[in-house]
């Protein structure tokens, strides 16, 4: 993890990468759930108690898919704020600077309107980062909780594998599986985003 | 960061800014020139992000900040222009004249409102107040699309990397002795100037020039016959060498 203090511009494109990660694995859920409806379709009457579990799988892929999409493009134009603010901050710093250089020049207040105008746009920055972090935040933790279903949704999966027949039975347990590894992936990079959410939230 | 004045006459005055001690040491040391008329003042190669602050303080103990209508970039290099997003923010209605060649490779260094005049490669000419300034072709030396300034009036020619010396930030402002100052210049046109033909174009064109002062963006300005001197060494020199020094 970077140094806050100086870098939360690279951590915020830290979590942006993060979350992009957590898309490409939402895509692979969606694959899986139309997997198990064609193995569900193939075990017949033997899967009866598996098909509605397909389309509970196939909704959590929507969500996921369309929540981290949302996350990702906010995490972007995150980051694209932070390396403005960046800039903004450094802007400040250089005047700060030449008002104590040249605090006796006689033109030093004809600086005065371009300061302000530099401060306030620093202000806004700060006050659209800040607002920015909070809903990112906000729909990192309504993503993770409805990743929650995703366990349940597996545990589910397994006992109507069980209930397949010998044919379906693996193909159904995979499916599970599947289910359950990508829920968990993508849990770990939220997990980890939330974390480095809430030590920018402090900074 | 040291102000000199160098020419001044009732319609406009040239400034010379340089030797900046405070500057950080592994940076090049570089000589920023203004020209202030009536109303308006042409800042030229500005120079890098580390030395801003100090070059701002030193502008604007010559002339309001409202004033610096105009920059001037020669060329793309950092050492020139890459402080443009700071006066982007600080000359908001500024205009920029810089190569038409590097306009969508300077606009990296950050341009949100500064208003790019693209110089065509044949150079044109800058009034302000009045006062012409030209814009003379000097491409590739040592960038491909390049150009140096001419004041006819002051007989100042602001010639860019032509003439460069690296020195040490407490060198004198003028050369003195120029078979020693040669010297110091010999290495750096050698490997920085990449085309004898552009060179003798280049010399062939500005002899025909009335210049009593050339002044570099690094090192020492030559005056007076030092200005003659400089062509006849720069013109036998032969340059495009992997010279080592």
């Amino acid at each position: 993890m970077t140094d806050l203090s100086q870098n939360y511009f690279v951590s915020v494109a830290e979590i942006a990468a993060k979350l992009d990660q957590a898309t490409t694995i939402a895509q692979k859920l969606s694959l899986t759930a139309s997997n198990a409806r064609a193995v569900a379709l193939r075990a017949g009457e033997r899967a009866a108690g598996f098909r509605p579990l397909t389309d509970f799988i196939d909704r959590l892929a929507e969500i996921t898919i369309g929540s981290s999409k949302k996350i990702n493009q906010m995490a972007a134009v995150l980051s694209q704020t932070s390396a403005e603010k960046v800039r903004a901050d450094g802007a400040i710093l250089h005047f700060n600077s030449v008002y104590k250089i040249a605090h006796e020049s006689p033109y030093i207040h004809s600086l005065d309107e371009v300061y302000e105008r530099c401060k306030s746009e620093q202000d806004r920055l700060e006050k659209t980062y800040r607002r920015q972090i909070e809903q990112l935040s906000e729909e990192l933790a309504t993503l993770s909780s409805e990743l929650r279903n995703a366990v349940i949704l597996a545990t589910l999966s397994r006992v109507e594998a069980s209930q397949a027949g010998a044919q379906y039975q693996d193909a159904l347990i995979n499916v599970a599986d599947n289910v359950e590894g990508a829920a968990g992936k993508i849990k770990n990079h939220i997990k980890y985003s939330q974390q480095m959410v809430s030590t920018l939230e402090e900074y | 960061m040291k102000t000199q004045k160098l020419f001044e006459c009732p319609s406009h005055t040239w400034i010379m800014f340089g030797r900046d001690d405070e500057k950080p040491e592994a940076i090049i040391d570089t000589n920023q020139y203004m020209v202030v008329t009536k109303n308006n003042s042409l800042l030229m190669d500005p120079g890098g992000i580390e030395l801003f602050s100090a070059m701002l303080a030193a502008v604007i103990k010559q002339v309001p900040a409202n004033k610096i209508t105009h920059l001037f970039a020669s060329h793309q290099d950092p050492d020139i222009i890459s402080s443009l997003g700071l006066w982007d923010q600080a000359l908001p209605s500024a205009t920029l004249h810089s190569p038409w060649l590097w306009e969508s490779f300077i606009r990296h260094f950050g341009m949100n409102n500064i208003n790019y005049a693209a110089i065509p490669d044949e150079g044109n000419i800058l009034k302000l107040d009045g006062v012409a300034l030209e814009f003379i072709p000097a491409h590739y030396l040592h960038s491909s699309g390049n150009f140096n300034v001419y004041d006819p009036e002051a007989k100042i020619l602001m010639s860019g990397d032509i003439g460069a010396a690296m020195e040490a930030v407490d060198a004198p402002l003028f050369v003195e002795d120029f078979d020693e100052h040669a010297k110091k210049m010999r290495m750096f046109h050698q490997r920085w100037m990449p085309s004898n033909e552009a060179k003798n174009d280049w010399v062939r064109r500005v002899r025909k020039l009335d210049i009593e002062m050339m002044c570099p963006q690094h090192g020492r300005i030559f005056k007076g016959d030092d200005v003659k001197r400089f062509l006849d060494w720069f013109e036998s020199l032969e340059v495009g060498v992997l010279n080592k020094g």
